[in-house]
Order: C-alpha cells, then structure tokens, then sequence
C-alpha cells in the first residue's frame, strides 16, 4: 500500500507565493481572460491575504501570481517607494516569493502601484500592476454593479458623458480630477484607478501591460501592450491633464513632471517629484554620482 | 538621498507594529485558552464571520488581535483560504441537529415542545459589580429536567408544509463537489441560492443586524415571526475514500427561520451560521425574507445586502481611507483651482481678472 507521505510533499506553512496553485490558476486564466477583451472587466474570486482589503490586495494577487524567484519587483503608493503601505506590501513580496526589492523602475519586472504610474518610460517586458479600490467607471451614475454589467454589454455610456457634460456647464470645465474615465481598444469605458489626469495617456499605445485589480470588488482588467486608451472629452474641449508642466521640485531641481504641493508656513508651497525614486536619481545625478535615468514620457512638461 | 532622510516609513512602520504589540504583551498557549474559556460566544461569533469552525484557531486571533474583531476574522479568512480542502460533508438535515435550544413564536407549543436551552433572553441585566469588591459571581447550579428533552427535534416547517401552510419547493439534487462555492467564485446577481446563504452565514453580525432591523422597522415589506430558532450542534459525516460515512465531529450551528403571513400561505426566510449566534440568523433570516422582490438599491435588496455585510470586504475599505490620498487630492485640487479662476472673469471684470483669463486661455493648448 502507499503511504501518505509518498502521496505528498512535506508539510509547508504556505505555498511559494503564498496563494495555492487553485487561487494562481484562477487568477492565471482570469488575467489572459482580462488581456483578451482590454478594458473588459472580468470577476474573480479574489481570496483573503494577509492585508486588509482596500490596502491592494487585488494588486497583490495578481503580483503574488505573477512573481518567480528571478523576478524584480516595485512597489510605490502616490509614487513613493517608502510610503509605508508600499513597504509593507513590498516586503510580504520578497517574504513569500524570494524576488529582488528595487526602487528603480528600470530594474524592475513587475511594477505595483496605487496612484501613480512612474516618470520614466516602461517597456515590453515589464509589467504594470495598478491596485483598484472601485472598477467601475460607471459607479456614480449606476452604483449597482449588475446593472453597470449590462450597460458596460450594451456600451451605454451616455450617463456618463452627460455628468461631464454637466460638470462643464456648471463649473466651466470637466471636474474629474483622478480616476478620468477612458475608453479602451474603442469599446470598453474603463477607470484607469486613482492616477491622476497627468498619468492617462501614459497608458496610450504604451509598450508595456497592464492589470488593473481590484481585489474587494473581486475585479480585474487590463490594458495589453499597443492598446488605444482614450480619456473621454469632447470633440471641441481637449483633455486637460494638472497644470505642473512649470513647476520645480524644490528638492532636485527638476521641472516638468507631476508634483506633490508641500504647503509651507508663510502661506505659499513648494513642490516635491511625486515619483520620488526619479527625485532621489536627479539628486545623485546633480551630485555626481553614478545613476541610471531612464527616458520620460514628459519632456519639459509635455507629454512626447 | 535627501528624500530618504526626511521619510523613514521603512521604520515608522516596524515600530508601530511594535507599539501595538507592546500593549498586548506575550501570547501563549495560556492565554489562548483563557479567551476560548471565558468568551465562548464571542469565539462563536468570531468563527461564523470568517467561516471557519475551529475554536482555538479563533481565541488565538482574538488574543493575537487584543479583540479587535475585524482584524481578527481577517486574520481567520486569510489563514483559511490557504488551507487545502480534504472533503465536502455530507448535508446536514434539521431533524438530525442535536438540538440544545429550539423556540418558536410563531405556536404557544409546537410538536417536540419549547427548548429553551442556555440563554439570558429572561434574566434581569445587572451588572455584577461585586465581583469587582472581591466576591466571585458563582452561577447557580442547573436543576435537570424530569424527563430530559429529546436530542433531536422536528422541523417546525415540516409540521407546516404537511398542513399545506408553507410551500414545499422540489428539492435540487446537487453533486456535493458541484454546490457553488463563494470562497471559490465570486458573487454576482441574480445570486444562486448557495451564494446568498453562504453569504449571509459568514456575513458581519452588525452588518445583518443593522440592514437587518431596517427591514423589521418598515424599510422592508415583510415583517418577521420567529417561525424556529434554533441552537444545535452537527455532526460533520465525510466519506472516507473506501465509502464508509463517518462523523469527524461536531460543529455548533444556529439557525434562524422567519415567516411571512401572506395571502397564498407562509412566507419562509432562513439563514444559518457556524457557531450560536442568536441574532445573527434572526436578522440575516429577515432580510432573506425581505429580499425577492424589493427594488434595486433598497436596504434589503440582495445585492444591497450582501455586498455591504461582508466584513472583511467593509472594515478594510473603510480603514483604507487612512492611506495618503494626496496624489487624487492634488489631481482634485488643479481642477478647483482652475475652475475658480474661471468663475472670477464675470464676477470682477477688472482689467487684472480679464489679464488671468487671457492668460489660461493661452496656457490651455501648450498642456
């Protein structure tokens, strides 16, 4: 007879990545699922890790799934490598999967961020993993999602245009500050997360994947690599992004990428990079040091 | 690396832990026990919500938590989902609970008699401040029964559907493997049945009672008799890979079935939950009752409901507003700003206005 132990292998506190083979499988066929029809949200089951929900556990999963051992891996909440969300979410990472720690988006493979895509261009084969706290675009005309389901089906998308519309009437220009919503590939209206405007067309044609997860809405979408991602505005009204074309970073010196505003004392605000890695870069490169920067899909405040 | 100076988050965060930690002190195998012991309910409360019946496994997330009954069933769920599932019981039918409370509102006595088990339901609530004068609250022994009550105990409902008062839907026979399983799928509407009672079995208890006891205030349009409360415990039947059935033990349940008098007979809502947890199953029962038909976005419609009791789901959204938002602030803010200065043109045409709109007009197409 066969004993036990020649069935199994030896007991283990969790599987390499933390998520079992059943939750990787899922997530596996959901994510090519997601790559196939970009923009299409698709549902998944989304298991409980250990962090909070809201706290990017849908980024997480899909990191968790995605990582190997030779993998190199970057976290940033607002743009920040340090934020402490970022740290923590990093660090479980490496614990559970053995992958290299980076802050540089040049090094890394897998990229998981909330609210920010990084400065520098991203390439072919990185990947962009964008936690989601609300996937759906259409939740402030439609908060009940299987009624949002079937106007995403029937691409019924004209109560949205219409609070666009609205806001322009009533405050003389679209009010949607992050999270503007886009349509993707031509047929599905996505929120691109909490990035700001500045951060929109970044997803435009861009080389690199990305998911977009949201692990308590137990929804994942993606925009594959050469994909059309289009902010909705009107024909005569041009999308605005945030005005910090001419703003400095008070710390580095460098001008024309999206800012933190640090209000000061006497009344008046200084501005910091918000990605805070390319900061860090200026600051060593203006120092002489030896550093990498990578091209930026801003140049001189405008977008290439 | 100025910008490392000035943040430290790496740090902040290890000694924040700490601090927390602090507070609580050492965990042992002790304490652990202590908490099962002495707050059993709260265990019982505790398993239901994250769906996993394992007593000590629960004292343990309550003592490694300090009792914050959030953090405590996430930490419950997210040990759980690793878990590997060895088999699927058998179903557990009512008439074989072994009954320790059963009540029902609905008949001054019902067939089997009123159970009235372990419960405060009558006792006068007063605090007993002299255990903290240094005299132990010592509880009365329980006198037994005459005759003790039968273990095992008939559905009210079965009495019912014999009488042709409630409806006796066909039952669905279902391959255990291909009942629909919420840990592994997720919820979408119109809900299968599975889903909606797995749901509310593992859904927040303040959460039920709360939508819950909207419904039975009026928000709802069927207001609840308790028609069978009950407290049991199951036995767990697994077939061994060879095909013996057997009992790997037992689980404590409670379950909850409110009628509605209509018209065309009785109206059942029922809900069920690991561990004893009274009023949960009665206001999840409700709002299961209060469900078909109620319109979309109402406080007792299903996909309301279910979405808005799941704990993990509520308590992490509601604690992730702690996070820095000050980069969609920031997006929010250059909206304001520009809009203002948009609004100031008509309202003061002096020559310094009419200059900031000309020069915004000018900036707009470099963007």
């Amino acid at each position: 007879m066969t004993a036990l132990s020649e069935l199994t292998r030896p007991w283990a506190a969790m599987s390499y990545g933390f998520l079992d083979a059943s939750a990787k499988r899922e997530m596996r066929r959901k994510m090519l699922k997601a790559i196939a029809v970009p923009g299409c949200q698709m549902v998944y089951a989304s298991r409980e890790v250990p962090m909070a929900r809201g706290w990017g556990t849908g980024g997480l999963q899909v990191t968790l799934t995605l990582v190997n051992p030779a993998s190199v891996v970057k976290v940033i909440d607002q743009g920040a490598d340090d934020s402490v969300n970022a740290v923590s979410i990093r660090k479980f990472l490496a614990r559970v999967s053995g992958a290299r720690e980076t802050w540089d988006t040049l090094e890394a493979t897998i990229l998981q961020s909330r609210h920010r895509i990084p400065e520098e261009l991203m390439r072919e084969d990185q990947i962009l993993v964008l936690q989601v706290p609300n996937p759906e675009p259409l939740r402030p005309v439609e908060p009940n999602m299987s009624v949002a389901r079937e106007m995403h089906a029937d691409a019924d998308y004209g109560r949205l245009w219409l609070i666009l519309y609205e806001q322009m009437v009533r405050s003389g220009r679209i009010m949607q500050g992050a999270a503007y919503p886009s349509l993707v590939n031509g047929r599905h209206v996505i929120t691109p997360s909490p990035i700001p405007r500045w951060d929109v067309p970044k997803l435009h044609m861009a080389h690199h994947l990305t998911f977009l997860s949201a692990g308590r809405e137990k929804r994942i979408f993606a925009v594959p690599p050469f994909t059309s991602v289009e902010p909705l505005v009107f024909s005569d009204v041009p999308y605005k992004v945030e005005e910090h074309g001419d703003l400095t970073c008070h710390r580095s010196g460098v001008k024309g990428y999206f800012m933190n505003e640090i209000p000061q004392d006497d009344g008046s605000s200084a501005f910091e990079l918000s990605d805070s890695n390319l900061g860090i870069k200026a600051i060593q490169a203006r120092d002489g040091e030896p550093v990498k920067i990578g091209e930026t899909w801003y140049n001189s405040g405008a977008m290439q | 690396m100025a910008y490392v100076a000035t943040r430290g988050g790496e740090s902040a965060i290890v000694q924040s832990e700490r601090l927390y930690r602090a507070g609580l002190g050492a965990i042992d195998a002790d304490r652990v026990a202590e908490v099962g012991s002495a707050l059993p309910w709260l265990v019982d409360r505790v398993m239901g919500e994250a769906s996993l019946y394992e007593p000590e496994s629960a004292a343990l997330a309550l003592a490694q938590t300090g009792g914050d009954l959030y953090e405590t069933v996430l930490l419950l769920r997210a040990w759980r989902t690793t878990q590997p599932r060895l088999a699927i019981a058998e179903p557990v039918l009512q008439e074989n609970l072994f009954t320790h409370r059963r009540i029902s509102a609905a008949f001054k006595d019902i067939p089997g008699g009123q159970i009235l088990g372990p419960t405060l339901d009558y006792s006068h609530r007063i605090l007993a401040t002299s255990v903290l004068e240094g005299n132990p609250f010592m509880p009365e022994p329980v006198a037994p029964a005459d005759e003790p009550a039968p273990a095992r105990q008939p559905s009210l409902a079965a009495w019912q559907k014999a009488q042709g008062l409630v409806a006796d839907p066909p039952r669905e026979e279902v391959a255990p493997k291909d009942i629909p399983d919420l840990t592994r799928e997720a919820l979408l509407f119109p809900a299968p049945r599975a889903h909606v009672l797995q749901s509310l079995a593992r859904a927040d208890t303040g959460g039920v009672l709360t939508l819950g006891y909207s419904a039975m205030r009026g928000y709802g349009n069927a207001h609840p008799t308790v028609n069978e409360l009950r407290l049991a415990e199951a036995e767990v039947c697994v077939r061994h890979p060879r095909g013996t059935v057997f009992s790997a033990g037992r689980v404590k349940v409670s379950q909850a079935e409110v009628a509605a008098k209509e018209a065309e007979g009785i109206r059942l809502g029922f809900a069920a939950t690991l561990g004893w947890n009274e009023i949960k199953v009665i206001s999840a029962a409700t709002l299961d009752l209060n469900a078909p038909g109620a319109a979309k976005g109402s406080p007792v419609e299903e996909e309301f409901v279910l979405y808005h009791t799941e704990p993990v789901e509520a308590s992490g959204f509601c604690i992730h507003f702690k996070l820095p938002h000050y980069v969609t602030f920031q997006s929010s803010l250059d909206a304001i700003r520009n809009a203002k200065t948009k609004d100031a043109v008509p309202a003061k045409p002096t020559p310094t206005a009419a200059k900031t709109k000309t020069r915004e007009l000018e900036k707009e197409p470099a963007e």
